[in-house]
């Protein structure tokens, strides 16, 4: 058994930042050489993102090949509007109304590994082959791994692997988003190249050992250090004179990406000549230079209020949470997280609960989108420069879940939802944020040679690995093969087919059995929401 | 593995050695001082030291290997508009046996 295909995933990677790796720079040289090698004998695209370029909706597009409206996931958090309060819940893997591409490579008798890929969590138990999931704490690590005994094989076999190393610690990524000291700003890219080289050995050994026909693995530290080390990383935001501090976490940035460097050429060496490589981020970066304090906005407005605050430490928790604390009774249009970019508009069920009369929408909505596209900054510069209506953005089966607005910001920032006035203040120095435009790349036997062309949409990645596997598309994919990534002779032997559309695994038929009883549950968030003591 | 609850309903005293069971494999790993047997007064955050996101991974470890389907674990973790301060073994397995 041989691999034939090699999927390495890169949260947030941006040519912004890819083409400075991969260039030889005076004094500094070139951080990616072996990137740069790929790079020069491949082909490459713009990878266009989900409405929202974020990390669970735009992963779960690469896996599943379908919009957010057809796969159900929008945001890391799921929240139900209840009437008198809004409640609220983790997406994990259940939730992903849509088969992924390991469970179609799997049943199609090829054997795959997904390692560190967020929404894999609990892995379905049909996979063929190993399942390591991102986003998930050390703690529960081992009982999300499959097959079962995978998490021990590991530990057995990686010297100095240390699962505390490797997976999500909420704490630390709750710094993705915050103001970090320069000491801290340091010790926050530092502390990606251990994780991520754990991962790396992870990935080295089931390759070597197991040799799965789909072999993928994810590293996203770079989507963490740029969140945070933007400035350090855009080549347009150098400053004229370097500081010590700008040449020391710079430095961190680039060791940071010369390490995944080593761990691309391990693994493309792994594979051998015969296999095609593929490379894919959810988004790309850019810089935000501003703040939207968007429910502060709605409250200028007249569309929502705040809960008022009992001065307790557990509502203090809740106010600083990056969860929307609101007088639910007497409020008509709000955003939940910042994450979600979007605004919730309530709709009364019935006379007497709060929220709109449904016959009022189109109207209270249209005003809405004209208020919200008269906001402007200091400099008399619009804020929001589109505004998304769902049924345009997330048709799907799951379209009512979206937000009724999604916000593009003219910066491409996230929104703020804290309770602070002005709505709109500039940020001290510009900060990493999420671009639309993400990377997709290939390299490898039967991979074309042009470099640079045309755009892709992220739904493309799914059916374009399956046809580096020799699987047909199925034919309810809204993505299609990225035929211009492979060569003309290689093409004309391997053509594109449409196949069976996917099918639903024995996990999903019964969660939807129990759509009732999911519709009346409360999962909880505790601590982590600042509701529990 | 079989649906335990598919060839009729579970009394709280048969779910409590499952619950029993799944805690302690779910637990094996972690930095915990508990020590001796987990029973129906064993509480999750005072005895085992869970913390909210563990919680999270506990409901659907149950749903995965003990109910084989969702629960509505709000009218458990919920009381009076708060969430409850600390469960046990035994309050668990009361509300599945009253749940399915």
């Amino acid at each position: 058994m041989t691999t034939k295909t090699l999927f390495i995933g890169m949260d947030g990677c941006t040519y912004t930042v890819l083409n400075e790796m991969t260039k030889d720079l005076p004094g500094e040289g070139v951080a990616m050489p072996f990137l740069a090698s790929l790079m020069a004998k491949g082909v490459r695209a713009k990878l266009r993102s989900t409405p929202n370029p974020l990390t669970p909706p735009a992963w779960t597009s690469i896996m599943t090949g379908k919009g957010p409206g057809e796969h159900g996931v929008f945001d890391f958090i799921r929240a139900e509007d209840k009437g008198g309060e809004v409640y609220w819940t983790l997406y994990d893997s259940r939730d992903v109304d849509a088969e992924m591409i390991w469970s179609i490579a799997s049943r199609a008798g090829k054997t795959i590994a997904a390692l560190n890929f967020p929404l894999t969590a609990p892995p379905p138990k049909e996979t063929n082959g190993a399942i390591v999931p991102g986003f998930i704490p050390a703690k529960h690590l081992r009982r999300n791994s499959h097959p079962a005994g995978l998490f021990e094989r590991i530990k057995q076999a990686i010297p100095g692997f240390d699962p505390k190393e490797l997976a999500w610690d909420f704490d630390k990524e709750k710094q993705a988003m915050e103001s970090l000291s320069d000491a801290d700003m340091e010790n926050w890219v530092r502390y990606h190249l251990p994780r991520e080289e754990q991962w790396f050995h992870i990935a080295e050994y089931i390759l070597a050992n197991d040799k799965p026909d789909l072999m993928a693995v994810m590293f996203d530290g770079t989507d963490k250090i740029q969140h945070q080390a933007w400035q350090f990383l855009d080549p347009s935001l150098m400053p004229a004179e370097r500081s010590e501090l700008y040449n020391r976490v710079r430095g961190v940035c680039r060791e940071y990406f010369g390490n995944v460097d080593r761990y691309i050429k391990r693994l493309v060496e792994l594979v051998g000549p015969d296999a095609q490589v593929f490379f894919a981020s959810d988004h790309g970066f850019t810089a935000t230079v501003e703040v939207l304090r968007i429910n502060s906005y709605l409250e200028d407005l007249g569309y929502l209020k705040w809960a008022e605050s009992d001065g307790s430490e557990q509502a203090l928790r809740r106010e600083a949470s990056d969860f929307a604390n609101l007088d639910w009774s007497k409020t008509v249009a709000y955003c939940r997280t910042p994450s979600s970019n979007g605004i919730y508009i309530r709709v009364a069920e019935k006379p007497g609960d709060p929220g709109i009369p449904k016959k009022d929408y189109n109207r209270v909505r249209d005003k809405l989108i004209e208020d919200l596209k008269k906001l402007r900054n200091d400099d008399g510069e619009p804020v929001i420069v589109d505004v998304l209506k769902r049924e345009d953005w997330f048709q799907g089966a799951h379209m009512k879940d979206a937000c009724d607005l999604t916000l593009v910001l003219r910066d491409n920032g996230f929104v703020s939802i804290r309770n602070v006035k002005p709505p709109v203040v500039k940020r001290p120095n510009p900060i990493g944020t999420h671009h639309p435009d993400g990377i997709f790349m290939a390299y490898g036997a039967g991979i074309s040679a042009e470099g640079m062309v045309g755009k892709r949409k992220i739904v493309d990645v799914a059916p374009t690995l399956l046809h580096s596997l020799g699987l047909p598309t199925p034919s309810d994919f809204e993505g299609k093969v990225a035929e211009t990534f492979f060569s003309g002779a290689w093409l004309s032997e391997n053509p594109v087919k449409i196949g069976a559309p996917t099918v639903r695994g024995g996990e999903r038929e019964k969660s939807e059995e129990m759509d009732d009883n999911e519709k009346k549950q409360i999962i909880e968030q505790l601590q982590m929401l600042g509701y529990m003591e | 593995m079989a649906n335990d609850l598919s060839n009729g309903k579970l009394t709280s005293e048969q779910l409590v050695p499952k619950l029993a069971a799944l805690l302690k494999d779910f637990t094996q790993d972690w930095d915990s001082e508990f020590e001796g047997q987990m029973d129906r007064g064993t509480t999750l955050l005072a005895d085992l030291g869970f913390e909210s996101i563990d919680i999270i991974q506990l409901v659907v470890a149950i749903e995965e290997d003990i109910t084989h389907k969702k629960v509505a674990f709000d009218k458990l973790l919920m009381k009076d508009g708060r969430y409850v301060d600390d469960l046990s073994i035994g309050q668990i397995a009361d509300f599945l046996a009253t749940q399915l």
